[in-house]
């Protein structure tokens, strides 16, 4: 394509003509179009994470959302509780909290959505005493389903929060 | 921390082609009659092929079957209008294609208008050997602007994402491609999410969020020099880019204040304006066509609405527009500030609606379930859109007069389309 991208500015002086005469209109002009160049980009997944393995004790949980909502439910306060007891017990560990939506709806809105689930994990943890300071908070929204599927349980495992 | 590997691709990778299916015209289409054009190129029927499916996809359009026409005038003047009558055509288009030199291909075209017994149009387009789509869709948008009083989107590119899976790994691609799907290229591909791209006013740049670093950033890239850089550096999360109509501003959600909020950024000085500030969710900004409002999605009421920021009005409270149903997101103005379109959820569905301004009511235009990602054609006509089923994903597309189509991809799932500004 990039072959043909002098002919085609050539062209393009040419430009567009347009000339009136009665009411019949007169054009003249010629194709032109830019060239595209692709790029690739790639993220070493590895890099980016402590790996699991190399801490001395794992903290790693899931919660789970209603559909819209980010406020924790009971029994996710209960699997809450004992992050934040290793927590404490462990004051190295430092945790990613990934936010995460189920596919219905925007990919914008879930975004923040899976943000705010993210930031109700950590506002717990931040209330059970544990510094923000340890703690990693993002959202993927509906980019990363845990389980695939368009039915009420996969989109209620999908509403998650993942903590690493 | 962050690694980020950048070289250029090599070919033949696996790529998504995108198949255009129409599957339903307007109900009151102009008729026209294409007269086979005069050739010595080969592929001239593939040339006005490309022409009739621009104009079908259009859905303003009825094309006469080349097997109805009664005679074969080889010039206006051989053109006897009763004849045409007979057959309710209200347009007849005579062409011809003509190989200039090895470096060029003329296309001319005229157009007569069967009621008022006149020509109405006749024009010149050269174009490259090899690149005979593109004649094509110069030939098909001087037709419909011609019969229809607007200008054409045949020209116009679109962006879209796909999901693949090559050699069992995950890949991301943000594809350019024209309107009708075809002459795809690759802008960006990636091993993590690409979503939200969204054109410069300009469409020389893309802006796009990509999770390359670990998480949601958003970058913008020259299309023509791959040239790509991240519009704001810092440890959070920023998403939704949406250009302003004079290219000089990006509306962003920045999650620096642990919830999502909109800000203006001035792409020359990097200045930020903060322009939400709520506890909810504000996020899926878009500017009004003359930049003087922004649309966007705000939780505030306890459900995703669109709400309406006014520019020019400083330190306004945002107002809102809509009110029906519980889930009305990711909204856009068309292109002639008559209103806007929409993700609107009715019971167990989301689909695309529209809401004219003086109307208190909203029309749905879509009834599959899980639609999304609504782009509007720089003419105001055309509504592409993604629709989610079960496995595949794919662009569909509906004009405001209630025609459809649909761009089903060979290859993974197809999401996230925008449509370009005008580039003819």
């Amino acid at each position: 394509m990039k072959k043909n991208k002098k002919l085609l500015i050539s062209y393009s002086l040419v430009g567009l003509f347009i000339a009136s005469c009665s009411s019949v209109q007169v054009t003249e002009e010629a194709v032109y179009e830019d060239s595209i160049q692709s790029i690739e980009v790639s993220s070493n997944r590895s890099s980016l994470e402590v790996p699991s393995s190399s801490r001395a004790v794992v903290a790693n949980a899931t919660v789970y959302f209603e559909f819209d909502k980010y406020n924790l439910s009971t029994r996710s306060i209960q699997a809450l509780k004992s992050i934040s007891d290793l927590m404490s017990e462990n004051p190295l560990i430092e945790i990613t909290i990934a936010g995460h939506a189920d596919e219905r709806g925007t990919r914008e809105y879930n975004l923040a959505l899976g943000q705010r689930r993210a930031e109700s994990v950590a506002d717990y943890l931040v209330l059970k005493g544990i510094s923000r300071s340890r703690l990693t908070i993002k959202s993927y929204g509906e980019e990363m389903p845990a389980v695939s599927g368009s039915n009420e349980r996969s989109w209620g495992r999908n509403r998650r929060a993942e903590i690493n | 921390m962050k690694k980020i590997f950048i070289f250029f691709l090599l070919p033949n990778l696996i790529f998504a082609e995108l198949l255009l299916e129409i599957t339903k015209g307007s109900e009151n289409p102009y008729r026209v009659a294409i007269i086979p054009f005069q050739s010595d190129v080969s592929s001239v029927n593939n040339i006005v092929k490309v022409i009739k499916d621009d104009l079908l996809r259009s859905g303003e359009f009825y094309i006469l079957d080349e097997s109805m026409l009664l005679s074969i005038p080889s010039s206006i003047e051989e053109i006897k209008a009763s004849e045409w009558k007979l057959l309710n055509i209200d347009f007849i288009v005579l062409g011809k294609i003509s190989d200039e030199d090895n470096s060029s291909v003329k296309a001319t075209y005229e157009i007569y208008d069967v009621s008022r017994k006149t020509k109405i149009r006749s024009s010149t387009v050269y174009g490259i050997p090899g690149r005979l789509r593109q004649l094509s869709h110069y030939v098909s948008d001087g037709i419909y602007e011609s019969i229809t009083g607007m200008r054409g989107v045949s020209t116009t590119k679109i962006l879209y994402v796909n999901e693949i899976i090559d050699n069992d790994n995950l890949n991301y691609i943000l594809y350019v491609a024209d309107a009708d799907g075809a002459n795809e290229q690759e802008l960006l591909r990636s091993n993590e999410p690409i979503i939200s791209p969204s054109w410069s006013p300009d469409s020389k740049k893309v802006a796009y969020v990509s999770f390359e670093t670990g998480m949601a950033k958003v970058f913008i890239q020259e299309i023509a020099s791959g040239k790509r850089e991240m519009v704001i550096e810092n440890d959070h999360q920023i998403s939704s880019p949406a250009w302003s109509p004079d290219g000089k501003f990006l509306s962003l959600t920045l999650f620096q204040d642990g919830n999502a909020e909109i800000y203006i950024l001035n792409l020359a000085t990097k200045n930020l304006t903060r322009l939400t500030k709520h506890y909810s969710i504000d996020t899926e900004s878009s500017w009004s066509p003359k930049g003087t409002k922004i649309l966007f999605t705000s939780g505030r009421s306890g459900s995703p609405q669109l709400y309406e920021i006014d520019l020019t009005k400083f330190n306004t409270k945002p107002s809102r527009l809509t009110f029906e149903g519980n889930y009305n997101a990711k909204g856009s103005y068309l292109s002639n500030n008559d209103g806007i379109i929409f993700v609107h959820r009715s019971t167990n569905q989301f689909q695309i609606a529209l809401k004219y301004f003086d109307e208190n009511f909203i029309r749905p235009l879509t009834e599959s379930k899980l639609d999304e990602s609504p782009s509007v054609s720089p003419n105001g006509n055309v509504i592409i859109y993604a629709i989610t089923d079960n496995k595949s994903g794919m662009i569909a597309g509906v004009t405001l007069s209630g025609a459809t189509f649909v761009l089903p991809a060979t290859n993974g799932k197809v999401r996230e389309p925008a449509w370009s500004g005008f580039l003819r």
